[in-house]
């Protein structure tokens, strides 16, 4: 599924503006940008794998702030009714690093030769995607790299939650994630911890989850 | 084949050993001090000793501040990625790789394993020993392998090499009540059975001769039950001749004129001899040559006088000396002479291939005991000695004397810093096999033993040892301590031992045997024959 178009475009990642207003891809969630064998550098086609790691929603002009716009009566959703062109005037962003792509039917978790190029489409990755995708963990390193505001850290949790959702709560993949990431952490204790009490399942992920393996 | 990996090798130096990082799988919980573990080089598999364990953290700050109400996802994440534990391996022997797939070359003899002169680089495998590696290592039973028991946790034999074994003295310790006699029973039998020696015994508290109750209550079968007449009785003891079932072949006296000036000193403490006494039996050696014993007790306080007036001894020393030595006339075995055909009819016996058990039955003090196996084996010895002169005098392999290991007790009293030059038992030790005679010691305390007699013993056998002078004791001379340390004190009070030296390999945890109806039967025991006169004739004195 199409959810944008890419607006910035680097080695590292891209940053596209997202169809839907004040809904960019969830943190963390694995997208991807396809590219036709003519676009690509090889006969096949590419397909390019990236992490969200921020979103955001600021007015056409950045230079100019938005104003408040609600009353005692009309407020939240109401706004947007009341006011259609707010849907003109704002646009909503986010920024993904890249991690990997596939290519003449090799997966490779590394960044690619070529940035995507720009205007390309921005698609989420499917479960089968995520599900190949992450059955290799090298991509994590990619995401401790520092980029953006957002803290690699929470980008790092968040985009482990967000597989082990859509892996269906496959709590031995968890397991094995958050081993890597303890590796990844080793001089880091503290860093670590933040990362693992943001990915701990704890009882509440276990009775939403339903698919978790007892 | 099952292997389990334990983990990777990551530093070390060929002096101090390899340190392993465990993988996360793998607890500490599971590994002992002393196991046998193997590792895994490019061109050598390395046989080697687990010597210590580590634990470590990669953030020192985890340290300081540990995880104390996390939930079991986070524990558990840490367990082995920041915090794991390391092993320290001793390499003990190494084996160049050849192709697995064929099991007898891997054991045939190849090169056999060799000792250690390189070490594996970086990430070498650690893993759990085989039962092949145990078999590479130790070798399979039969001939004069003698499977001594199985390792800790598997469930093939280790074998002890008896031919090596009985080329040296040797030791069996541990503390009371690990098994001491059963383990001394175990080693006597494997000898008995590949024949690699003949065995005097001498049997303080007759444990190794006929059944006897363990500690749990069930009854074992003594030597001479497994092995009929390949074994006769001496005992010093009448009345044990007595009891039905129980057949002694020769009931053995002592004479007043076999004890010499060396037994009494080594008995300075039970007789509570002064120390002017080894002069004063100078004096009397002297004027009375062999006799000096048998003259002394037979003085009346006259007598004493004018032999003191006469050699100038001092008479309050001699009346003393008299009076502590009367000690030895009043022991019912002790007759005012007697021939050294019955000593010597024994050695003959030994010469034939025969066991002989010298049981104390009544007279089971340490005055006995030292004074008797004292004597005797400086008897077997001369003849031994003769008997090797001749042997290269004519260099007949007849007349090469078996070889023979005599088996003592309570060792500390023979063989302790202040009288192991003196006694036969510190000669036997010290020269080692040079006449073919070989001491198996059994003590619980080994630290009483003279530390030159300590370092001469071939293969020590020990249980479980807690006393750290104890422990320093058996590994004197031994490479390698800080493993071996460890493991000693790990050791279950029941059943477990280690086996260093000369007749295995490199140094092993094991469990021992089992001393039950199916070890009689590996043993080839007799069992339900009865006996006639005619074998116990023959036995006794031989084909004539």
């Amino acid at each position: 599924m199409r959810i944008g178009e890419i607006v910035e475009t680097m080695s590292t990642g891209f940053v596209a503006e997202s169809f839907e207003l004040n809904r960019p891809p969830p943190l963390g969630s694995l997208v991807v940008v396809r590219l036709p064998a003519e676009a690509g550098e090889t006969s096949s086609g590419m397909d390019l794998y990236a992490v969200v790691t921020y979103g955001q929603t600021v007015g056409l002009d950045p230079s100019r702030r938005a104003v408040r716009r609600s009353t005692d009566t009309v407020f939240d959703q109401a706004i947007y009714q009341e006011h259609p062109e707010l849907n003109r005037t704002l646009r909503t962003e986010f920024g993904a690093t890249l991690v990997g792509f596939f290519a003449d039917g090799q997966l490779r978790q590394h960044l690619p030769s070529q940035p995507p190029p720009l205007h390309f489409s921005v698609q989420s990755a499917s479960p089968e995607e995520v599900q190949r995708f992450t059955d290799r963990l090298h991509y994590l390193r990619l995401l401790l790299a520092p980029y953006g505001q957002v803290s690699p850290l929470q980008v790092l949790a968040a985009n482990v939650r967000e597989v082990y959702q859509q892996r269906d709560y496959d709590r031995v993949w968890l397991d094995t994630a958050a081993r890597e990431i303890a590796t990844l952490l080793k001089n880091d204790h503290e860093a670590l911890l933040t990362v693992l009490y943001a990915i701990d399942p704890g009882e509440s992920y276990d009775r939403s989850g339903g698919g978790e393996p007892t | 084949m099952n292997q389990k990996m334990l983990g990777l090798v990551v530093d070390g130096t060929f002096s101090g050993g390899l340190t392993a990082r465990l993988n996360p799988g793998t607890t500490t919980e599971q590994l002992r001090i002393g196991n046998f573990v193997v590792v895994e080089g490019q061109r050598n598999r390395y046989f080697s000793l687990i010597s210590d364990i580590h634990l470590k953290a990669t953030d020192p700050r985890l340290l300081a501040d540990p995880p104390r109400d996390t939930s079991p996802f986070i524990a558990q994440t840490l367990v082995g990625t920041s915090t794991y534990a390391t092993v320290e391996v001793r390499p003990m022997l190494m084996l160049e790789k050849v192709d697995e797939s064929d099991v007898d070359a891997v054991l045939g003899e190849r090169t056999g394993p060799e000792p250690v002169r390189t070490i594996p680089m970086h990430f070498a495998e650690l893993r759990e020993a085989t039962e092949l590696d145990f078999a590479t290592v130790f070798g399979k039973e039969g001939g004069t392998n003698f499977a001594m028991g199985t390792p800790l946790a598997m469930d093939i034999p280790i074998c002890l090499k008896l031919g090596r074994f009985v080329e040296r003295s040797n030791g069996v310790f541990g503390q009371s009540g690990t098994g001491k006699s059963f383990l001394a029973r175990l080693i006597i039998s494997g000898v008995i059975k590949t024949k690699v020696a003949v065995n005097l015994i001498f049997d303080m508290h007759d444990e190794y001769s006929f059944d006897k109750q363990t500690e749990d209550g069930h009854w074992v079968k003594g030597l001479r039950q497994i092995f009929g007449s390949k074994v006769l009785i001496y005992s010093l003891d009448e009345e044990m001749g007595r009891r039905t079932g129980r057949n002694v072949d020769v009931t053995l006296k002592i004479g007043l004129n076999q004890i010499e000036e060396a037994d009494i000193v080594l008995l300075s403490e039970e007789l509570n001899l002064r120390q002017t006494a080894e002069a004063t039996i100078g004096l009397l050696r002297d004027a009375f040559r062999g006799k000096w014993l048998l003259e002394l007790l037979k003085m009346t306080p006259e007598d004493l006088g004018d032999f003191c007036q006469r050699s100038g001894a001092h008479p309050a020393s001699m009346a003393a000396l008299q009076r502590n030595l009367k000690r030895l006339q009043r022991q019912e075995y002790v007759v005012d002479e007697a021939s050294f055909s019955a000593l010597d009819d024994m050695v003959e016996a030994l010469d034939r291939g025969k066991h002989v058990i010298l049981q104390f039955g009544r007279h089971n003090t340490v005055l006995d005991y030292v004074l008797v196996s004292n004597l005797v084996t400086r008897r077997v010895r001369q003849r031994y000695e003769e008997k090797m002169r001749r042997y290269e005098e004519t260099k007949e392999v007849a007349d090469e004397p078996r070889p023979l290991m005599i088996t003592i007790e309570e060792a500390h009293k023979f063989l302790n810093p202040a009288v192991a030059r003196q006694t036969t038992f510190g000669t036997i030790a010290r020269e080692m096999r040079k006449y073919n005679v070989t001491l198996l010691v059994i003590d619980q305390r080994p630290s009483g033993i003279d530390a030159e007699v300590m370092s001469q013993l071939g293969t020590r056998v020990s249980g479980k040892l807690t006393e750290e002078r104890d422990i320093e004791a058996v590994l004197t001379g031994v490479s390698n301590r800080s493993a071996l340390r460890g493991a000693l004190a790990s050791l279950d009070t029941r059943q477990q031992i280690l086996i260093m030296g000369h007749a295995v390999p490199m140094p092993i945890m094991m469990r021992t045997r089992q001393y039950d109806e199916s070890f009689y039967r590996a043993m080839g025991a007799r069992v339900g024959i009865t006996r006639d006169a005619e074998t116990d004739i023959r036995d006794l004195f031989g084909d004539q």
